[in-house]
């Protein structure tokens, strides 16, 4: 189906708008979900009276944001706080375009192209006729069409009726440095709650956007070192070749996931999309106790709606990044080593590579579905933790996660460069084979009994849990005459 | 109050778990999951409320404890049908919300000097403390188990003599004096 419409549209234009209804469609559900997670963690039962199970809630909510009235105060900055939301939901459906989807589909299609005397030739022709993104692998002629002249008398060379096999990524786009490209688009994010924050001419709302800045470069840096940890690994940026990597076994049963390989780099990960995300325990720039929702205090209607919606989008890539680096992306765990001609080999150097389209459907089933769970772990957290304070917030990027996501990168440099030289799966295919992976789980650990020790050597924060002194306020140490002082009452 | 009695506690020290902080995030998670399936094992602690009333259910179960309840107001009879009250203030007295206002008028019968020509009660400012079941000299004003009391404005719930009246004449049968 998808190979006959190809002939005329490329096809990740149906990827991508199925891609994004789906993304977008699940967002309205997130919430509902969000919501029932809330109410089971709490003994409640959550929304339940709108539909089965209160399955039609999100399309009443929807109705609610479109209805309601679309205000804007006086005292806002118009272009901003308008631009700010629109920025926000543009730049997270931005970072879905590279997401790796179903490994990569091989085709044929028949086509006729002038006879050239090379294969070299042929396939550069074949090329041509292609969407951008196919790559042709082989080039057959099963038949042919003598020269002659046409009506007009002009003479036509001799044409090759072909049979041309190529391959093509099932994702929106396949960029080489997919990961970068997610990191680097997505803190563009903060843009969206800074400038809403700005505009919103509010303290509450700005005071939200200064904490989400600070937030969000102390959190860039250790996401942006536990990607290299495992970009390092494979040497490779782009998302769906690290899934490829990954597709394989150690000891033939345990599925070869960075989880194992690089489980502290993916606890970094875990906790720095949570910052990212502006979740909870991290979502200061929100703190509906504190800030009255922070940067969209200001905000109704549909306008706050695409910060809503932006903001469970924002997690849906996230997290489907966290599962194509750490949980093996569209890799099904076990049933390819049953049925390996149809979903992939996981012997061979390639197993993205698949002949059947609904094996790469089934493979979006299944990367969307390892998602949903990061993402009710998202929830999870939200509604077990509390929300930390701001310097906490702080310690724990600057003196715990920075150098812990450093000495990760440089354990894995070690262990590949002593290890990984030696190592001829890793050599000559870049994949980690049983061996290797032992070798990442016993430094991961000696590098946690490390940090544990270091952590106790290092002297503690200054207490920045003190009183300052601020002119004649009654914790002052000179206080005007007649004030109150906190000392002698 | 003496210093004696003033008790310094120190906080308490942190375990290596809380320290590492880690460990401690594992546990809560664990708590919040226990809930969850707790939930989802149809252990819920929700009151369905317009298909299930707290006024079934037994009392372990989150159900209505009918001795103490304290709802809406009502006016009581007595056995000829005229209103119990004297219009002696007592109940506006002692009520702290001050919600319960009352005109005395001359009565038409010889068994007592007042009665009320108006007896309103504001149900919005109402607190339902029962204070004025309390002071009521002659059980005319009493508390029933009645809370799914509506009105579209507020003026609404303001209840006078006649609604009081007819409040009691609907729960009597229920809730006898």
């Amino acid at each position: 189906m998808l190979d006959l419409i190809q002939e005329y549209i490329p096809p990740w234009v149906p990827i991508a708008i199925v891609v994004h209804l789906a993304v977008l469609g699940t967002v309205a559900y997130l919430i509902l979900l969000e919501r029932k997670v809330a109410s089971w963690t709490q003994d409640r039962l959550g929304p339940n009276r709108v539909g089965p199970w209160g399955l039609l809630q999100p399309i009443a909510d929807g109705l609610k944001f479109i209805l309601k009235e679309d205000y804007r105060p006086r005292h806002v900055d118009k272009i901003l706080f308008t631009i700010a939301p629109a920025i926000m939901i543009i730049v997270i459906i931005i970072s879905i375009a590279v997401l790796p989807w179903g490994g990569i589909k091989e085709s044929t299609r028949r086509m006729t192209i002038p006879t050239k005397p090379t294969d070299q030739e042929m396939r550069a022709q074949a090329q041509g006729k292609l969407f951008a993104g196919a790559e042709v692998v082989g080039v057959a002629e099963v038949d042919h069409i003598d020269p002659g002249t046409n009506v007009e008398g002009q003479s036509i060379p001799r044409m090759s009726v072909v049979e041309v096999t190529y391959r093509w990524p099932f994702q929106i786009t396949r960029l080489n440095i997919g990961v970068l490209f997610i990191v680097a688009v997505l803190s563009l994010a903060v843009y969206g709650v800074v400038l809403g924050g700005w505009a919103s001419n509010n303290k509450y709302s700005f005071l939200g956007g200064l904490r989400a800045t600070a937030q969000m470069i102390s959190y860039e840096i250790p996401l942006g070192l536990s990607v290299l940890s495992v970009a390092v690994l494979y040497g490779t940026l782009d998302l769906n070749t690290m899934v490829d990597r990954q597709a394989h076994y150690w000891a033939y049963v345990i599925p070869a996931w960075n989880i194992f390989t690089q489980p502290l780099a993916f606890v970094m990960f875990l906790i720095c999309i949570h910052a990212e995300a502006n979740r909870a325990p991290f979502d200061l720039a929100e703190a509906e106790q504190e800030l009255v929702g922070g940067y969209h205090t200001e905000y109704s209607a549909m306008r706050f709606a695409m910060f809503f919606l932006a903001e469970y989008a924002g997690m849906i890539t996230t997290s489907a990044v966290c599962v194509a680096m750490f949980f093996g992306g569209w890799h099904i765990p076990w049933l390819d080593l049953i049925w390996p001609s149809a979903l992939g080999d996981p012997h061979s150097t390639n197993p993205s590579l698949v002949t059947s389209l609904w094996v790469c459907i089934l493979r979006s089933v299944v990367i969307f579905a390892k998602t949903l769970f990061i993402i009710f772990v998202f929830m999870w957290v939200r509604w077990s933790l509390p929300r930390f304070r701001f310097d906490q917030l702080m310690h724990l990027a600057w003196r715990a996660m920075i150098p812990i996501a450093l000495a990760t990168l440089l354990m894995t440099a070690i262990v590949l460069y002593f290890g990984g030289a030696r190592n001829d799966v890793y050599r000559t295919e870049r994949r980690i084979d049983g061996a290797l992976a032992a070798a990442f789980f016993v430094c991961n650990v000696i590098l946690v009994s490390i940090v544990m020790i270091v952590s106790r050597i290092v002297p503690p924060p200054p207490d920045t849990n003190q009183r300052v002194e601020v002119l004649h306020s009654r914790f002052a140490s000179t206080p005007l005459p007649g004030h109150l002082t906190a000392t002698n009452n | 109050m003496k210093d004696s009695d003033v008790l310094l506690m120190n906080e308490p020290e942190l375990s290596l778990g809380d320290q590492f902080y880690l460990p401690q995030v594992l546990i809560g998670l664990g708590t919040t999951m226990k809930h969850m399936l707790r939930v989802l094992g149809g252990k819920d602690r929700v009151i369905q409320y317009p298909e299930e009333k707290r006024e079934d259910l037994p009392v372990e179960k989150g159900g209505m404890l009918k001795d103490t309840y304290r709802g809406v107001h009502r006016l009581n009879k007595d056995e000829e049908g005229r209103v119990k009250c004297v219009a002696c203030f007592m109940c506006s007295t002692a009520c702290p919300a001050r919600c319960i206002h009352i005109e005395a008028a001359e009565s038409p019968w010889d068994d007592r000097e007042k009665y009320p020509a108006k007896f309103d009660i504001d149900e919005l400012r109402c607190i339902y403390c029962g204070m004025c079941e309390e002071a009521c000299p002659c059980d005319a004003i009493e508390l029933t188990h009645e809370y799914d009391i509506v009105g579209l404005t507020r003026q609404e719930m303001i209840f006078d003599k006649s609604k009081l009246l007819k409040i009691y004449d609907e729960t009597v049968e229920k809730e006898p004096m």
